[in-house]
């Protein structure tokens, strides 16, 4: 084989390997996925010039126009607390305390990020919905509950995303474990 | 063998850099995606989107406690000028994101008083009228975009109008 001929094959693997290997590590990238807070994943940078290269990447793909963190936080969750993945097959019951923010709200996705149709065209959850927002339950299950409901729509795999609105402290520090709320597979 | 040494790094050196680009290049295209998408109304009008419900493919991770307007955004001719009024809802925001997705300026009614909020986009070095605050952004395209909180979907129609008087155009 002609030298030019080696040359020229190895770059094109190269350019292929490259680009391909750095648009599959963005894909199996999931939102917030900075820092882990038990199930929750969740980073500071969204949206701003101090995120690195490979946050910027995610965020476009998972939550492309997402507000900095003085704004807003975005906490995703993609398993239960147990370590399991989502399944809209299942009941969980999310159990959470009053959390320090203005206002908040759960909304359910499937895997690509968009909303799941469901029988009672319902999409998420929010705190104006709690009748007490010191000590709140949710219940994610496929058919209608009592109380806070949100349906999965009965799809494979869902995940999660918290938005917590105004920050009471300006999205410099985040939320705890203990504050965050629990999410607990009952049943499936 | 030996003849593949040199092959092989350059191959590899490539490889480096093409990571390196993609990455990079990677929010700037689904960016410039983003802005095709909602440029379909018109490049540097104000659209004010529908409730998002499972049918919505604009963007990703839309939130469906929020009413959307946007307005994608081109400073090749000039700067463009946002007007919000006040909207009578407990949260409604103005973002600017510029081609990288950098968020360049951002404020809710909170901060604003419930005041209208009036800007000016502009690249470095254009001018803008005075009397207007101006946000400088890196390249010619992005996105205003307004949220507004809803609480209660059957509550929404006030909002909505109110949210319709909010306008982006060019300024020349």
């Amino acid at each position: 084989m002609r030298a030019w001929l080696r040359y020229a094959l190895c770059g094109a693997i190269g350019l292929a390997l490259g680009s391909g290997a750095a648009i599959r590590h963005v894909r199996a990238g999931s939102l917030g996925a900075m820092r882990a807070i038990g199930p929750w994943r969740t980073g500071t940078d969204f949206g701003t010039a101090r995120a690195d290269g490979y946050t910027r990447a995610v965020v476009a793909l998972r939550g492309l126009l997402a507000l900095p963190a003085q704004e807003a936080r975005y906490y995703n969750a993609a398993t239960d607390s147990a370590g399991q993945p989502l399944d809209g097959k299942c009941r969980y019951r999310l159990s959470g305390h009053k959390l320090p923010a203005k206002w908040w709200s759960l909304t359910l996705y499937d895997r690509q990020g968009y909303l799941v149709a469901n029988q009672a065209n319902r999409f998420s959850v929010s705190s104006a919905a709690m009748a007490d927002p010191a000590q709140w339950q949710i219940v994610v299950a496929p058919a209608e509950q009592a109380g806070p409901w949100l349906p999965t729509g009965r799809i494979d795999r869902f995940e999660l995303t918290l938005r917590v609105y105004l920050p009471d402290d300006g999205g410099i520090g985040g939320m705890t474990r203990d504050q965050l709320p629990s999410i607990v597979r009952e049943g499936c | 063998m030996r003849r593949w040494i040199g092959p092989v790094l350059v191959g590899l050196l490539l490889a480096l850099g093409a990571w390196h680009v993609t990455i990079v290049q990677f929010p700037r295209v689904l960016m410039r995606t983003a802005i095709g998408r909602l440029a379909k109304p018109g490049i540097n009008t104000m659209f004010a989107a529908p409730l998002a419900t499972d049918k919505a493919r604009t963007i990703v991770r839309p939130s469906p406690d929020l009413a959307y307007s946007t307005c994608p955004f081109d400073l090749s001719k000039g700067p463009v000028l946002v007007d919000v009024p006040p909207i009578p809802a407990p949260y409604w925001s103005l973002s600017v994101f510029d081609a990288r997705t950098d968020v360049a300026y951002v404020r809710n009614n909170l901060s604003a008083g419930d005041q209208p909020i009036r800007i000016a986009i502009a690249q470095p070095g254009q001018p803008v009228p005075d009397g207007m605050q101006a946000v400088r952004v890196t390249g010619e395209r992005g996105i205003a975009l307004v949220r507004v909180l809803v609480e209660d979907r059957t509550a929404f129609a006030p909002i909505d109008a109110a949210r319709r008087q909010a306008s982006c155009k060019a300024l020349s």
